[in-house]
């Protein structure tokens, strides 16, 4: 039997995370209700109404404003960023976590040190190098500057290669594997759970990138989901049911990407102390 | 004894790991063919292709009808329309301009086509179309692109003058006529002051219920005081706003919101543009003073009867601010010919007349405004308002080299002004100090 002060602090630890789970899921629950709404509801209604009657207008406009060519071109630099991420990072941080040379460290630790550098800093320069490079407005300058790794996921990778046992990488040096075998048959497949928290972080991130594809991209050739759905806003009206289908559609495919990697996600924490 | 079987076959078979690294390869191969396909070109062969940029996704629906007609009567060129958020227009399209990838044609307004024009990176249009083209265009807003003596744009749209929404039921409740709207007066002087004293019986609750829109809102709310104060905001390229109408106005403004509490609290205003019209369209504000740049939504969505009454005078008169947008070439297109042939069509009746039809906005060529009377005639609404007030004097919508950055500076201080938290005064010379040196930058 639960003591009586057992039970209050429960429903003390209860009320807060309650409260916690209300103030992290009401945006997304409001946006959803809101992409239902009709314009004329929420102009004239409150906030808190529930679609009367609910409606898929809002989602039918977004196919007439080119919204499904900005899902394909994100989703097109996603993939492509994720697996030049994935490829490079793997052989970076094999190389600074297992191989031999002279500076590995000094090398490491400055590549490390451009994680101190806030992105925003280095948007002009990357500008300014795709503008005279003829890249402006291409889709190779949406993805060269992420697709040869990054230094959060060379670390990330490093960290975790290092406590692979060496025995393992020994025996099968033993048996003959060179350097690609080792990281193909060894490494890979027992850093599973970090590389799919990787690849999911990855995705999320280019995901919602905003800032490079606003900058160096113009016109709706190479519009992505962010900058598309900013566009929807007008000088003089928000557009706001637009805007929650929207961001309703792009949160779609993050959310099943979670669920479907959820377990080796929790893995990879519980295994690398992630936080 | 036996051969060794297969031996061959297995030293020619690749290796797990070099498939592996095949697999990679063709993948990245695969996705960024994909990506060449979607990047094809659909422009058939011998066909000029010119683009139009602009912010508004209303008008861009005009437009593509607009253009169709444009392509039938020039089968060689095809114009297409890119829509782009007015969050974020002006800062693309000074990079785009500065990168060579801007379209051939864009939206420019007032505030922000100075130092295009200065740089000349804009089609000189008087040039272009001929000395008598802009005689067919609405004269404030060609005078408003007209700098140096030359004229950068073609007049598209303008936003008319400022006038009052009003909420007939709103009204009778507080058994005010609407007749006495158009002849209201604010002052600071409370015995000449017929607005303030009408504001106190629409105000309903105060907390629920407002009588009026008072807020930091440039075209639709101060200038047209700063205006009827007498006053100025801007000359020149700098800002002036520093003067004692403008205070005089600045202040009538802040005491509605803040004292007299008729209008929603600067809290609710200062970052959400959408707010007022909402609160009048649910019913909840008597009077909303805004331009025809509302009209479309206010007559969607109200489910009150409603009607259009002169804005109030202020001390020197009925002043209203006019704003205007036009469609600025671009001086680097690689096609200046095709260019010039839409720019042509953009600034004729036929062309323009497009804009007029669904009511969303008013054409900027004369001719073509007809279109938008009779639309809105044929729905009942009375738009005189909005063009009477023009008879008068006008302040007119600022701009120049450096408005962007000066108006983004002076924001802070009259976000606070507005709020109550800074004495008007004190708020209006920090903010002149911000923006003209934000500007000069």
């Amino acid at each position: 039997m639960t003591s009586p002060s057992r039970a209050a602090s429960d429903a003390a630890i209860y009320s807060m995370l309650g409260v916690g789970a209300i103030i992290t899921l009401a945006p997304f629950v409001f946006g959803v209700v809101t992409s239902f709404t009709s314009a004329r509801q929420f102009a004239t209604g409150t906030p808190l109404q529930m679609p009367d009657p609910p409606t898929v207008a809002n989602y039918t406009g977004l196919a007439e404003v080119g919204f499904g060519r900005a899902i394909a071109v994100t989703a097109l630099m996603t993939a492509v960023i994720v697996l030049g991420q994935l490829t490079f990072s793997v052989l970076a941080a094999y190389a600074f976590a297992r191989l031999t040379f002279r500076g590995r460290d000094a090398i490491f630790w400055v590549y490390i040190a451009t994680l101190m550098v806030p992105p925003t800093v280095t948007i002009v320069p990357l500008y300014l190098m795709m503008a005279q490079a003829g890249l402006r407005n291409t889709f190779w300058a949406l993805v060269l500057p992420f697709v040869f790794g990054s230094p959060y996921a060379i670390f990330l990778l490093r960290e975790y290669f290092r406590t692979i046992p060496p025995d393992l990488i020994n025996a099968a040096r033993l048996d003959g594997a060179s350097t690609l075998d080792v990281l193909v048959h060894v490494v890979v497949p027992v850093s599973k759970p970090i590389l799919v928290t990787l690849a999911l972080i990855t995705v999320v991130s280019q995901w919602n990138n905003f800032m490079w594809p606003l900058v160096i991209t113009s016109g709706p050739k190479w519009r992505v989901l962010t900058v598309a759905t900013a566009g929807l806003q007008s000088q003089y009206n928000g557009q706001w049911t637009l805007v929650m289908a929207a961001t309703t559609v792009a949160i779609v495919p993050l959310i099943v990407a979670f669920v479907a990697f959820q377990r080796h996600i929790v893995r990879s924490i519980v295994v690398t102390g992630l936080k | 004894m036996t051969a060794l079987p297969d031996l061959p076959n297995r030293r020619t078979r690749p290796k797990f790991s070099t498939l592996v690294v095949l697999s990679l390869a063709v993948a990245m191969a695969l996705l960024l063919t994909l990506a060449v396909v979607l990047g094809r070109e659909s422009e058939p062969p011998g066909l000029t292709v010119v683009t139009v940029r602009l912010w508004d996704q209303q008008v861009a629906a005009a437009y593509r009808r607009s253009f169709d007609a444009f392509t039938r009567r020039h089968p060689g060129i095809e114009v297409r329309v890119n829509v782009v958020a007015y969050a974020t227009y002006f800062d693309t399209l000074r990079t785009d301009v500065a990168g060579g990838s801007a379209d051939d044609i864009f939206w420019i307004n007032n505030a922000y086509f100075a130092p295009y024009a200065d740089s000349r990176r804009l089609v000189d249009v008087t040039s272009a179309l001929g000395p008598h083209a802009p005689a067919a265009w609405e004269p404030s807003v060609v005078g408003q692109f007209t700098r140096d003596h030359r004229l950068w744009g073609v007049p598209q749209l303008t936003d008319a003058g400022i006038a009052l929404y009003y909420n007939v039921d709103l009204l009778s409740a507080a058994g005010v006529d609407p007749a006495v709207l158009d002849s209201l007066r604010w002052s600071s002087d409370d015995t000449v002051d017929t607005f303030r004293p009408l504001l106190f019986r629409l105000a309903g609750d105060r907390t629920r219920q407002w009588a009026y829109n008072a807020a930091n809102d440039l075209q639709g709310i101060y200038l047209n005081y700063i205006g009827s104060a007498g006053g100025v905001f801007s000359a020149g390229d700098r800002f002036v706003f520093d003067n004692p109408q403008a205070a005089e106005a600045f202040r009538y403004l802040v005491r509605l919101i803040n004292v007299d509490r008729v209008a929603p609290p600067a809290s609710a205003t200062n970052d959400n543009g959408d707010f007022s019209r909402n609160m009048f369209l649910q019913g909840r504000m008597a009077l909303f003073q805004s331009g025809t740049y509302n009209l479309a939504a206010v007559a969607a969505n109200a489910s009150f009867r409603w009607g259009v009454a002169l804005l109030p005078a202020g001390p020197v008169g009925r002043v209203s601010v006019t704003n205007g947008i036009a469609a600025a070439g671009n001086s680097a297109s690689p096609h200046p010919a095709a260019v010039r042939d839409v720019l042509a069509w953009m600034g004729s009746a036929d062309g323009n007349a497009y804009l007029g039809a669904g009511g969303a906005a008013v054409p900027a060529v004369l001719a073509a405004q007809r279109t938008y009377f009779d639309y809105w005639a044929a729905k009942g609404v009375d738009v005189a308002s909005f063009f009477y007030v023009l008879r008068g004097p006008r302040i007119s919508a600022p701009g120049g080299a450096g408005f962007a950055a000066g108006f983004d500076a002076l924001k802070p201080y009259f976000d606070e002004m507005f709020l109550g938290r800074l004495d008007v005064a004190q708020a209006l010379a920090q903010a002149q100090t911000a923006a003209n040196a934000a500007a000069k930058r």
